[in-house]
């Protein structure tokens, strides 16, 4: 399963940057998260629960961040496991450009979904997806927005 | 007496027997929901058991943790490979002749797989400890796809026969491959492919489905350790079987296990196989010392209990310019999933699959069917049919729609040229079966004129022009089928399940006043057994249907059987029954003629009584030399009046069909409406014609939702799509059509009331019916063919290949 989207964020793009390998920044964005444990700057552990139609699942998920071609561009990939609801397993890539009124997030999610996560229909499983990852760049924006308000 | 009063043929209404549409006496408790099903079956200090599965189509099993599982209330334990290891028990034999694990040893094989067994004293506990087993597992490369599965990087599967030269059925030639089965004349075959004037060629898939009973599967069981009796009540579509089969795994002598089938709600294949469920739940009983129950979801019931079909089936047929079929050639791949468990009731490890030669004087034929295992659920049931007979019926009905595009003929004069005629009935047919009787000249022809055949073909012609013209976006199809079945396994010669012969029984009981009870080997899902079983019987012995009690299921009192599958229930047991029948009669026969003094042969049968020849004013009823068996010392004659009869047939039976349907499909959507569907079914003798008809009417409702849409579909991980109601298509009342049933009468010549059985007819035939309707509406325009299943989006997808839309 592939998303894309787009999303402007009105802030200029080091400090966006900046933010995308904040884990504060990261766990008040991610839709679920419950805990974020940060590693080292490219490696963090985060449990998030996430409802799937009637599933309800926690994801253990161990997730590597790449912010080497920076800040033009960020990518990260990991894997979660919630136990008998399934698994998890992908990356994000996402491209920063500098335009006027803040910076433009290109994302590309690519996800694999395993075990009843998947039995439960591809639908209903893309939607939501694509729900989240929604959420996940308004909380980001509202984040930034609060902190450098 | 007002009996006396009564004319011969009011005397053989009151019996309600061979030819009544009498309703089912089963139907009082359905309707009132006062049914007892597994789940209804509530016993003190009962513990409930939930699988932990696979979420992984391949993977390495590395730990199971179950320590936070276990300290959860309420959780007594919680079982995995390991712990069923000492007792051989975390495998199990299948009933095709391979092993299929209990639960996960070492690794997993296909999603939905059972990797632990948690026990606890309530079902949501037992849910929520599911939950709390900590499963860690290394990801293997997954195989999908059949057609991979000898490839040089092909993952092995089955690692613990990965070195097996050998199978169950013969030489292997890759560790992924189980076994190949040829029937019928290679070469010859060959030859006349290679020199034919016509060759049609294709490849039909049928695909994966199953059979979604209403009920799921599910068993109680109940260790009693006082007096060393288990008892095992289930959703068993054979309890003898599985009494047998429990006896040999756990070492409980025969005698000691009780197996119960109570009502079950809908079988259709699904619950003919041994499902690790069932031994977890009796191993746990035996564990813990409690009754312990097991009920599968709706989830595990479409991902991990038998599916159905999944044949790949390459065929070629050959033909003189005139359309006489001249040779039939099929090559299938078989993806039988991660174990072979079908549920095969033959010796053979493709079943009746060399039925695939249909209704035609096909001179000769060959047949080769090439077993492979993938990351996929195991099963391989017949879903509503005998086994391997419906994936055969559809691919010579798809090949013979296919030889007429490219003969350029009617597809309906091209069956009738290559009927086998009804004068070359017994037909010995090339791939080696001898049909027993039929009449497809008279069915067919009666099929063509009652659907006004020539005025669709005509009406079809112009709405193509009409569509052609852009006036309508509506295409008409039109999809034939005459089908020929082999059902009522059978002969202990060709039909085994583990070795015990398919025969089947029935035992009488005539209580002193004239009522009866019969117990048979065979067990209802719905069938109606306790009505037409009965209905055999008050023809035979000439006591009132209504008087006589049908049992059935519980092994304790029912004589030994093979259970009710393949539409074997009729052909055998119901022959069982009329011929423990005839020994009733018999010892009657003596009894009326003590009564009325005279000799033996001076007396003869009349509907419910013995009347003496020429003399029928001087008779003794049924009812009359009952009540004398057990009150009279008769010199010579034991008391009582009871008989049993074990029925080896003779021979399979072959009902066969003729059914037209008439779609209209909307090209911009992909929607098939069903206009009309016409099913001429012929089942030799009529029991009850009601039955048949309902029978009938939900065969062709899963027939289309097989076609139409209902599959279970895995993604290139393993995943399946389809694992729930939301995906899997169960057709409603919407989507439901009225059918018109029709019928012919050819009986079995071999059988003693000469039925066939039909349960199953309409599954087996209403498939190619619907599908030849979707390609017959896209024929004008280039296609065809096109695989199932025809939702909408396929339909759509069909149309939009075809330049439709542009």
């Amino acid at each position: 399963m592939i998303l894309q989207d787009e999303v402007l964020v009105p802030l200029d793009r080091d400090t966006v940057f900046a933010a995308l390998n904040d884990p504060e920044i990261l766990k008040q964005s991610i839709p679920g998260c419950e805990e974020l444990i940060k590693h080292s700057d490219t490696e963090m552990e985060a449990t998030v629960v996430v409802k799937f139609g009637p599933v309800k699942a926690s994801f253990g998920s161990n997730v590597e961040l790449d912010p080497s071609a920076g800040p033009a561009q960020f990518s990260l990939s990991g894997s979660g496991d919630a136990g008998v609801a399934g698994f998890a397993k992908g990356g994000a890539k996402v491209d920063l450009t500098e335009q006027e009124g803040g910076t433009l997030l290109n994302y590309e999610v690519n996800i694999d979904i395993g075990g009843k996560l998947a039995q439960i229909g591809s639908r209903l499983v893309e939607g939501t997806s694509k729900r989240l990852a929604k959420k996940f760049f308004t909380n980001f924006e509202q984040a930034l927005l609060n902190r450098h308000a | 007496m007002s009996v006396e009063a009564k004319t011969m043929e009011e005397r053989q209404a009151a019996l309600k027997g061979l030819g009544s549409s009498r309703k089912r006496v089963e139907d009082a408790r359905f309707t009132q929901g006062k049914g007892n099903y597994v789940d209804d079956i509530k016993m003190p200090d009962m513990l409930f058991g939930d699988f932990v599965r696979s979420q992984h189509a391949h993977a390495r099993v590395l730990s199971i943790d179950t320590s936070a599982a276990l300290a959860l209330p309420g959780v007594v334990a919680v079982l995995t490979a390991k712990d069923l290891e000492p007792l051989g028990l975390h495998w199990m034999p299948t009933l095709a002749g391979d092993k299929q694990m209990v639960l996960a040893d070492g690794k997993v094989l296909f999603q939905g797989q059972e990797v632990a067994f948690v026990i606890a004293e309530d079902r949501y506990i037992a849910a929520d400890a599911t939950d709390l087993v900590v499963v860690k597992y290394e990801e293997l490369p997954v195989l999908v796809d059949p057609f991979k599965a000898e490839l040089d990087d092909a993952p092995i599967l089955r690692e613990d026969i990965a070195d097996a030269t050998e199978g169950a059925h013969g030489p292997r030639r890759h560790p992924n491959h189980i076994f190949t089965w040829e029937q019928g004349e290679k070469e010859s075959t060959e030859a006349i492919l290679s020199s034919a004037p016509v060759v049609a060629e294709e490849m039909v898939y049928y695909h994966r489905t199953h059979p979604c009973p209403l009920e799921t599967c599910g068993a109680v069981a109940s260790m009693d350790k006082v007096n060393g009796k288990l008892t095992l009540w289930g959703t068993f579509q054979a309890p003898h079987v599985v009494r047998t089969v429990a006896s040999l795994l756990s070492g409980i002598a025969e005698h000691n296990i009780r197996v119960v089938s109570p009502d079950i709600g809908g079988g259709f294949g699904n619950k003919v196989g041994v499902y690790p469920g069932y031994v977890c739940a009796i191993v746990a009983s035996i564990v813990t010392g409690q009754p312990v129950k097991w009920v599968e979801d709706r989830m595990e019931n479409l991902t991990s209990t038998a599916f159905a079909r999944d044949y790949w089936m390459q065929g070629k047929i050959a033909a003189t310019a005139e359309g006489k079929i001249l040779g039939l050639w099929c090559h299938t791949t078989a993806d039988h999933g991660a174990f072979d468990a079908c549920a095969d009731p033959t010796k053979y490890p493709a079943g009746f699959m060399n039925i695939c030669t249909g209704s035609y004087d096909i001179p000769t034929a060959y047949l080769a069917v090439d077993g492979i295992y993938t990351n996929k659920a195991p099963g391989g049931v017949a879903y509503r049919c005998s086994f391997r007979v419906t994936e055969a019926a559809y691919f010579i009905e798809r090949m013979i729609e296919v030889l007429a595009i490219r003969l350029n003929m009617d597809a309906a004069e091209l069956r009738s040229i290559n009927f086998i005629g009804k004068d070359q009935f017994p037909y010995h047919s090339a791939l080696g079966w001898e049909y027993d009787s039929g009449d497809y000249h008279t069915a067919w022809n009666k099929a063509l004129e009652a659907v006004d055949y020539k005025g669709l073909r005509a009406e079809q012609s112009a709405q193509v022009a009409k569509f052609k013209a852009g006036e309508t976006r509506s295409l008409m199809g039109i999809g034939l089928c005459h089908f020929t079945e082999i059902v009522g396994a059978g002969p202990v010669k060709n039909c085994d399940i583990l070795g015990m012969g398919m025969f089947d029984s029935c035992e009488i009981r005539i209580h002193p006043t004239g009522s009866a009870i019969a117990r048979l080997g065979t067990i209802s899902q719905g069938q109606g057994h306790a009505t037409t079983f009965a209905q055999i019987l008050a023809t035979e012995i000439g006591i009132p249907a209504d008087d006589i009690t049908i049992e059935e299921g519980d092994t304790d009192t029912a004589p030994y059987g093979l259970g009710t599958y393949g539409s074997r229930s009729t052909p055998v047991a119901g022959a069982a029954t009329a011929m423990a029948g005839r020994k009733i009669r018999a010892k009657a026969q003596m009894i009326a003629a003590y009564l009325l003094e005279v000799h033996d042969n001076d007396v003869e049968w009349e509907v419910d009584r013995f009347i003496v020849k020429g003399a029928p004013e001087r008779f003794k009823t049924m009812k009359e030399i009952a009540f004398a068996s057990y009150t009279q010392a008769i010199p010579g004659v034991e008391p009582g009046l009871e008989a049993v009869s074990y029925y080896d047939p003779p021979n399979m039976t072959y009902p066969f069909g003729a059914y037209i349907c008439v779609m209209d499909i909307d090209v911009d959507t992909g929607v098939a409406g069903i206009r009309s569907f016409y099913a001429l079914d012929d089942c030799g003798t009529r029991i009850n014609p009601m039955i048949i008809e309902g029978q009938v009417h939900g065969g062709l409702t899963e027939a289309l939702a097989i076609a139409l849409g209902q599959e279970i579909a895995y993604d290139e991980l393993g995943n399946v799509k389809t694992g729930s109601l939301m995906d899997f298509f169960i057709p409603t009342s919407w989507e439901t059509p009225n059918y018109q049933t029709d019928f012919t009468e050819t009986p079995s010549p071999h059988h003693p009331i000469g039925a066939k059985g039909v349960g199953e007819s309409p599954n087996v035939g209403g498939v190619p019916a619907f599908s030849n309707a979707i390609n017959d509406a896209f024929k004008p325009f280039g296609l065809t063919h096109t695989q199932m299943p025809h939702d909408h989006w396929r339909i759509w997808k069909t149309a939009n290949e075809l330049g439709l839309h542009d």
